[in-house]
């Protein structure tokens, strides 16, 4: 009995799907009016998630809508509240969100769930995953902190030495989750010369960033590099540096944007820095929303999806948080003299 | 006793300032190792450059009993207006990136002018709609673009690094220069020139400046305008100091404005105060910001609240030592005129 079902199940699997893998791949010109939300408006990665999703938008032929809402820079947290309930009384069928505001953002996301609007996180997640159906994450936590551990190692070489880490706030979930990572990395045996002086935090404001930056030179006189898993924190410090002319003491490396950094690249300040595509994060996230919203998947544990250029995909538990399910994008891209160029335009 | 004597309570709050000054050294160089060195020097000036232009902007319109919370958003948006300019148009003249930022803050400020001396709206509130007015400006005209480093001019670069004079590792850098220069004529404004006075009395009775016929909205227009100006310079220095500009550039700094104002002494109710007060209040609180990163025993979290309660410290023993002060002038001269 059970072999006829396993059997019926299969071939019913190989039937809808096509091939062997159960997967589902989207069915175009299937209407559904879309938001994409940043954390706030003009900011480069942003727009850059936008021309991603823009892109899946015009190759899925959907007939709907997809906006790009944010709120302004100094109203990020009541502006994202605000779109996200406007956007559910519009009756809108599915909205991505980089989440600015933390939990306070759930009861309008699940308000949001109940009209049976399609709601999916990406960049930033909702933190107790409440009323968010699917987080697309850009990378692993843990693979950041290996990342990172393996750029300090090739700037500073086999003789390492010390290194600080420049952060944004205190309090940001997703760089502390990396800079734990990076800890957690460093205690294998090859990075046993890398040596972690101090962590201190830029808030992203340039102006804060650029001074602990030089603080950090005047504290540690042996500082060799410094780490910054922020693209605002990464920039700053390597403008400090050169500023100063402290470039040949103490270099810079973290997460950084092409365009920001190429030429602190190109003169040797930031040898190497990481990052991944924002565009690609864009694209990947309207697929996943599409999907959802115009019911070819449902959003559980197991399924798998194919986005477009970018491949199969799979939903699966959130192993960096209590609750709600992600989608995988990775890998890294580390930049150094040979393709920051090429990247930054 | 008759040093004291001969100062002007004005004076007396400089020197105070001065005093504290050289006391967060004497402290922080008993705590950090190698505290005192010409880094410190250097960076402490490169950075209350910036400060120290944007507070005497500030100070003017305080002088008249108002406040402009804008300076943070004009500060952005003339940044980056100034810097997309210059990505596109990278042969322009120095001299006139230098204009259109003082030029593009001059209009922001004239527009608060207006609205506060004409209109008659209370600064407070015009200046709290024209921060997110600005702001929001930025972000329309940014495009979501950043103002990238790469597509900037070379001089522009090489600006915050380049050195007017230096004495071993002890440089003056230019923008320096440009903040001394902007301090003393500011200073020499408000003492000697008429304008200068006539601000002082507006702001410390207002009826009494009206019937003496002073044209009070006139100059409450003007005090704005020269903000907006030294907000505009102040912008052109950020854009040259941080070269990626983006749009939450200079959020904050109309707060961290009106500290240095306060601590500097100029009175929140107008009428008192000075050009020079005003930059060491800068200088006092970005000393005590990049001595306090640097101290390893306290903790992230607690720097920020150690600075608030050192800038409610300062600002309460000086006014206290103020009073003192007053008190003993008025007394002196109270005892000493008759004889004359």
């Amino acid at each position: 009995m059970m072999k006829k079902f396993l059997a019926v199940a299969t071939a019913a699997m190989m039937v809808s799907s096509g091939i062997l893998m159960a997967h589902t791949v989207a069915k175009k010109g299937m209407k559904a009016d879309l938001v994409l939300m940043p954390k706030f408006l003009g900011i480069l990665v942003f727009d850059q998630a936008n021309q991603g999703a823009q892109e899946a938008h015009k190759e899925l032929q959907n007939p709907g809508k997809l906006e790009f809402l944010g709120p302004t820079p100094e109203n990020s947290v009541a502006g994202q509240i605000e779109i996200l309930t406007t956007a559910t009384t519009q009756g809108q069928d599915g909205i991505m969100i980089s989440n600015n505001a933390g939990d306070q953002l759930a009861p309008a996301a699940k308000s949001a769930r109940n009209k049976g609007m399609t709601v999916v996180t990406w960049d930033s997640p909702i933190p107790s995953a409440e009323g968010e159906q699917l987080f697309i994450a850009q990378v692993d936590f843990n693979e950041t902190g290996t990342v990172m551990a393996d750029m300090a190692m090739n700037i500073m070489g086999n003789a390492g030495g010390d290194f600080a880490v420049l952060s944004a706030s205190p309090d940001a979930a997703n760089q502390n989750a990396w800079i734990a990572a990076m800890k957690e990395a460093l205690k294998a045996p090859k990075y046993s010369s890398l040596n972690l002086v101090d962590v201190v935090y830029g808030d992203d404001q340039s102006e804060k960033s650029y001074n602990q930056a030089l603080a950090l030179v005047d504290k540690y006189p042996n500082l060799k590099l410094i780490m910054a898993p922020t693209t605002v924190g990464i920039a700053a410090a390597a403008k400090a540096m050169q500023d100063e002319g402290l470039c040949d003491q103490v270099k810079t490396s973290g997460l950084g944007l092409p365009a920001e950094m190429v030429s602190y690249t190109m003169n040797d300040c930031a040898p190497e820095f990481a990052l991944w595509s924002f565009v690609d994060l864009g694209y990947l996230s309207y697929y996943a929303t599409y999907l959802i919203a115009t019911g070819q998947m449902e959003g559980i544990p197991g399924e798998t999806f194919k986005a477009g250029r970018m491949g199969y995909y799979n939903v699966e538990k959130d192993p960096t948080r209590a609750e709600g399910l992600r989608v995988l994008m990775g890998p890294f891209t580390v930049y150094d003299k040979s393709n920051v160029e090429a990247a930054s335009n | 006793m008759n040093v004291i004597q001969g100062l002007r309570p004005e004076k007396l709050r400089e020197l105070v300032l001065l005093i504290l000054i050289a006391l967060v050294l004497i402290v922080f160089s008993s705590v950090i190792e190698n505290y005192l060195n010409a880094r410190l020097f250097n960076r402490v000036s490169a950075s209350v450059a910036l400060m120290a232009v944007l507070a005497i902007g500030q100070t003017m319109v305080v002088l008249t009993r108002n406040i402009d919370l804008s300076v943070g958003s004009i500060v952005g948006f003339t940044a980056y207006f100034v810097g997309h300019q210059l990505s596109q148009y990278g042969d322009m003249h120095p001299m006139l990136a230098i204009f259109l930022a003082v030029g593009v803050g001059t209009l922001m400020g004239g527009i608060n002018g207006i609205l506060v001396a004409y209109c008659r709206i209370p600064s407070i509130i015009v200046t709290l709609g024209t921060m997110a007015l600005y702001r929001t400006l930025l972000v329309e005209y940014s495009d979501a673009k950043t103002v990238l480093t790469v597509n900037l001019p070379r001089w522009l670069l090489d600006l915050p690094s380049l050195n007017l004079i230096s004495f071993d590792r002890l440089h003056l850098r230019v923008l320096v220069v440009g903040m001394i220069v902007v301090v003393i004529l500011f200073q020499i404004v408000l003492k000697y020139t008429s304008f200068g006075r006539k601000l002082y009395a507006i702001g410390s009775n207002p009826e009494a400046a009206k019937m003496a016929g002073f044209a009070n909205q006139r100059m409450v227009l003007t005090a704005f305008l020269l903000c907006g100006a030294l907000a505009g310079l102040t912008g052109f220095m950020f854009l040259a100091r941080f070269g990626n500009i983006t749009v939450v550039a200079g959020i904050g700094f109309e707060l961290k404005s009106v500290a240095a104002v306060v601590v500097g002494g100029v009175n929140i109710f107008g009428g008192s105060g000075s050009a020079f007060g005003a930059f060491l209040g800068a200088v006092l609180i970005d000393l005590l910001e990049n001595s306090l990163i640097r101290w390893l025993q306290i903790s992230e979290f607690w720097r920020d609240a150690l600075l608030g309660l050192l800038i409610l410290i300062s600002v309460a023993t000086d006014s206290v030592i103020m009073k003192r002060f007053q008190l003993y002038w008025a007394r002196k001269q109270a005892r000493s005129s008759p004889e004359t």
